[in-house]
């Protein structure tokens, strides 16, 4: 897969739909995720497996640990560390959206989360073979791209899943410790004798 | 809990209906004439300090700083798909706030939508309940109008004029600018007159930039003029001056008080004066009425808490409730003598409805800051003011009337740049070296005061504590839609002549309320046919009725509207204190 060929992601999520389909069964397809493009007995079967997953969750927890491991490293993928200051896993942002689904009262949002988990697993599958936690970096980001390219097809629960996944990765990031201090730098929320301000010739010196 | 009794069985010379910016100056001024003056307040006093904690880190709150998730707020697309009463649709959520509300710091503040229902058009109307009401969490730009609002009739021929002109109200300004204090720069503007200022704040390095851009169009943008106490106030114990901490832009208030709030400015000075008496849940459903003198002889109010009816009488009433809930009071006291309400032989009680229309504005970038390392830019009260500049010397061909703009730029404790698009490095990177670079504006203008834009009581819906519901009738028109357009248009124009990157243009307008500046329905004229109030906020029918809110406002202007309310409720209060003297009320 290379995110240089255009992708048709209407096109593309047939096949992966299907690949996924003899792969592993239907049933790995949450309804929500399939209804919008695939016939109700497929969406009837992927129930009883959304179901089963739910019984595996820990407790007090929104994710299961492995729906955890794989938040962790799709915000990872959206805020990466790097040479400047630590990414998403190093803020613990997975552990901010699992309170904010625990806590939410929107049923809506928390099916969107457990079908668009499954969907960047079998999207993951379809184009790299593997697990979006095992796959490579260079695999993670090129899945992830196909998604914000495709950001305008908010009829696909895939796409409506990355842009929540990326609000709530970006929220949960800039206001850790390491967001506001490390990356950004925020000078900020502190008691002040003197604003400096600007002069007319650029930045007053205090 | 139980509520402290105050006595019910003396008649005060004054109630007042509510605590917030017309309701703590009425207090104010009152008890500073001597008067015994009780005030009720509707919602709780809340411990303010804690609930605002202004220099709370986001990762030090339970909740990153927002609502907590089993709560919600409405967003503009659900006031946009869904109708009043709000409540449907939400029924797990345990509390439903306002778009306002949004943040751990004023969930207490705002109403819950489910227990103050309204019904009609949709409409934004945040309500704040406690004691201070929205100056908890006010925007803080305090202007003043000028003639070029109060006499708009003359060169437009629209509407009605004020019963007054600048010179009736600038010394009450001036009055308000040296008790509360005002930051800002002096311009030498015949249409947006300066204050008493005290230190301003600087501009940032971008702002300047596009000060000196309109510049060249003759447009003008000031240092944000903020209600905002700079120097201190050696007059008020309980104000501390600013300490530029910044994450002032946070949807909340000032836990110094630094900015103007109703309790600290207003109330606690006037209950120093021995003269005054605060009860706080206390819900007024109606002003009654001696039905001998036709005069209004004391209020009907319900405890909040313990569902307890109370009757208190004095000698005269004045309704501060914030617009449209002082509209509803007014509806609600009806009787054999005023059977369309009190105060509303006119007709015009809940009519004229005005406000200001937002929506409009422009981001962009200032190329040179971008990868400058991070700068301070929010340890002030506000960012800059970019001044009405339509229909003062020429006529604008499509529309009446005017707008300015608010806004802002550089670095902020949740990056502005956010909202860039893609993930990854490249994103992380671009949202780090634009922070500061970073510059934005929004439109407030004029909705005209029209006759046909009203509220009036529902039939069949109530509040929580059996009060009918307001039901609006309320749709912003097409000069409005046609001011939104050239605001859009105008602020790209003048983001380019400065030079800037446009990062995001905006002409979408938003629901109806959302400045949070409604006014008009109520008011103040010559004429008592077409008007409600007289120049010095009294009924026309009732003599010992005053309201002194901002539903007494003739139009609406394009300036906000806090100080003016101040300034005008201060003049209303000497006039009324006076009156009382001389026996006349």
């Amino acid at each position: 897969m290379s995110t240089n060929d255009p992708i048709d992601l209407r096109v593309d999520r047939r096949q992966w739909m299907k690949t996924s389909a003899s792969a592993f069964g239907a049933s790995l397809l949450p309804l929500n995720a399939v209804s919008a493009e695939t016939p109700q007995a497929e969406a009837k079967a992927a129930r009883a497996t959304v179901s089963e997953v739910a019984e595996t969750k820990s407790p007090g927890r929104f994710f299961t640990p492995a729906q955890h491991a794989l938040v962790e490293e799709l915000s990872e993928t959206i805020l990466p560390a790097d040479s400047h200051s630590g990414g998403a896993k190093a803020a613990k942002v997975a552990a901010y959206i699992d309170q904010v689904l625990r806590e939410g009262f929107d049923e809506n949002q928390k099916a969107l989360w457990r079908d668009g988990l499954h969907l960047i697993e079998v999207m993951s599958l379809h184009y790299h073979g593997k697990s979006f936690v095992s796959a490579a970096a260079g695999d993670r980001i090129a899945l992830l791209t196909v998604l914000s390219n495709h950001v305008e097809m908010t009829d696909l629960p895939e796409v409506r899943f990355f842009i929540e996944l990326k609000r709530l990765t970006v929220i949960g990031y800039y206001t850790s410790k390491i967001g506001i201090h490390d990356e950004l730098q925020y000078k900020g929320n502190r008691v002040l004798q003197e604003y400096v301000g600007c002069d007319d010739q650029g930045p007053a010196t205090s | 809990m139980a509520e402290p009794e105050v006595n019910l069985r003396k008649t005060y010379d004054a109630v007042i209906i509510g605590s917030g910016a017309a309701g703590g100056m009425a207090a104010h001024v009152l008890t500073t004439h001597g008067l015994q003056v009780l005030l009720l307040e509707a919602g709780k006093k809340l411990p303010i300090e804690q609930e605002l904690r202004s220099m709370e880190w986001p990762y030090d709150n339970a909740h990153r700083g927002f609502l907590p998730p089993d709560s919600h707020s409405l967003t503009f697309n659900e006031y946009t798909i869904r109708n009043p009463p709000y409540g449907a649709g939400f029924e797990k959520a345990k509390h439903l706030h306002s778009y306002v509300g949004s943040t751990d710091y004023v969930k207490n503040i705002v109403v819950d939508e489910r227990e103050n229902p309204f019904t009609g058009t949709n409409y934004a109307w945040v309500r704040a309940r406690c004691l201070g009401g929205k100056t908890n969490i006010w925007g803080r730009l305090a202007l003043r109008l000028s003639d070029y609002d109060f006499k708009a009739k003359y060169r437009d021929g629209f509407g009605e004029n004020w019963p007054i002109s600048y010179s009736d109200i600038a010394p009450y300004y001036d009055k308000v600018d040296l008790y509360l204090g005002i930051t800002g720069v002096k311009e030498n503007l015949p249409y947006l007159p300066d204050s008493i200022f005290q230190r301003p704040t600087k501009l940032n390095c971008a702002e300047v930039t596009l000060k000196q851009g309109l510049q060249k169009m003759g447009r003008v943008l000031t240092q944000y003029r903020a209600g905002v106490t700079s120097d201190g106030l050696k007059h008020n114990k309980y104000r501390s001056r600013c300490y530029g901490r910044g994450a002032c832009e946070r949807k909340g208030g000032c836990d110094i008080h630094a900015a103007f709030d109703s309790p600290t400015g207003l109330i606690y000075p006037a209950m120093d004066t021995g003269n005054l008496t605060l009860r706080t849940n206390s819900i007024v459903r109606e002003i009654t009425v001696d039905q001998a003198t036709g005069k209004a002889s004391g209020v009907l109010f319900v405890d909040s808490q313990t569902m307890k009816d109370y009757n208190v009488r004095a000698k005269v009433v004045i309704v501060a409730a914030s617009t449209l809930e002082s509209t509803r009071l007014l509806l609600l006291s009806k009787s054999r003598l005023h059977p369309n309400g009190l105060a509303n032989s006119s007709g015009h009680v809940g009519h004229n409805f005005c406000e200001h229309i937002m929506g409009p504005g422009v981001a962009g970038r200032a190329k040179d800051l971008v990868g400058k390392p991070p700068t301070l830019d929010d340890g002030r009260p506000g960012g800059f003011y970019l001044t009405r500049f339509r229909n003062l010397a020429e006529k604008h061909p499509k529309f009446i009337r005017g707008y300015g703009f608010e806004g802002g730029s550089g670095s902020a404790m949740f990056p502005r740049g956010a909202d860039t698009h893609g993930f990854g490095a490249d994103f992380k990177e671009e949202v780090r070296k634009n922070q500061g670079a970073f510059i934005g504006m929004g439109a407030f203008g004029e909705v005209l005061a029209r006759y046909e834009n009203f509220v009036e009581l529902d039939p069949v819906v109530k509040d929580k504590w059996g009060i009918p519901s307001l039901r609006f009738r309320y749709k912003f028109g097409d000069n409005e839609y046609r001011m939104a357009e050239d605001m859009k248009e105008t602020a790209q124009e003048m983001f380019e002549a400065a030079g800037f990157e446009i990062v995001h243009v905006s002409g979408r307008v938003l629901t109806e309320g959302w400045s949070i500046h409604e006014l008009g329905t109520a008011r103040m004229g010559n004429d008592p046919k077409t008007s409600v109030l007289n120049q010095f906020e009294q009924s026309h029918d009732v003599k010992n009725l005053f309201v002194v809110d901002g539903s007494a406002f003739v139009n609406a202007s394009c300036q906000n509207p806090t100080w003016t309310i101040m300034a005008l409720c201060w003049r209303s209060c000497d006039y009324l204190a006076d009156e009382l003297r001389k026996g006349n009320l």
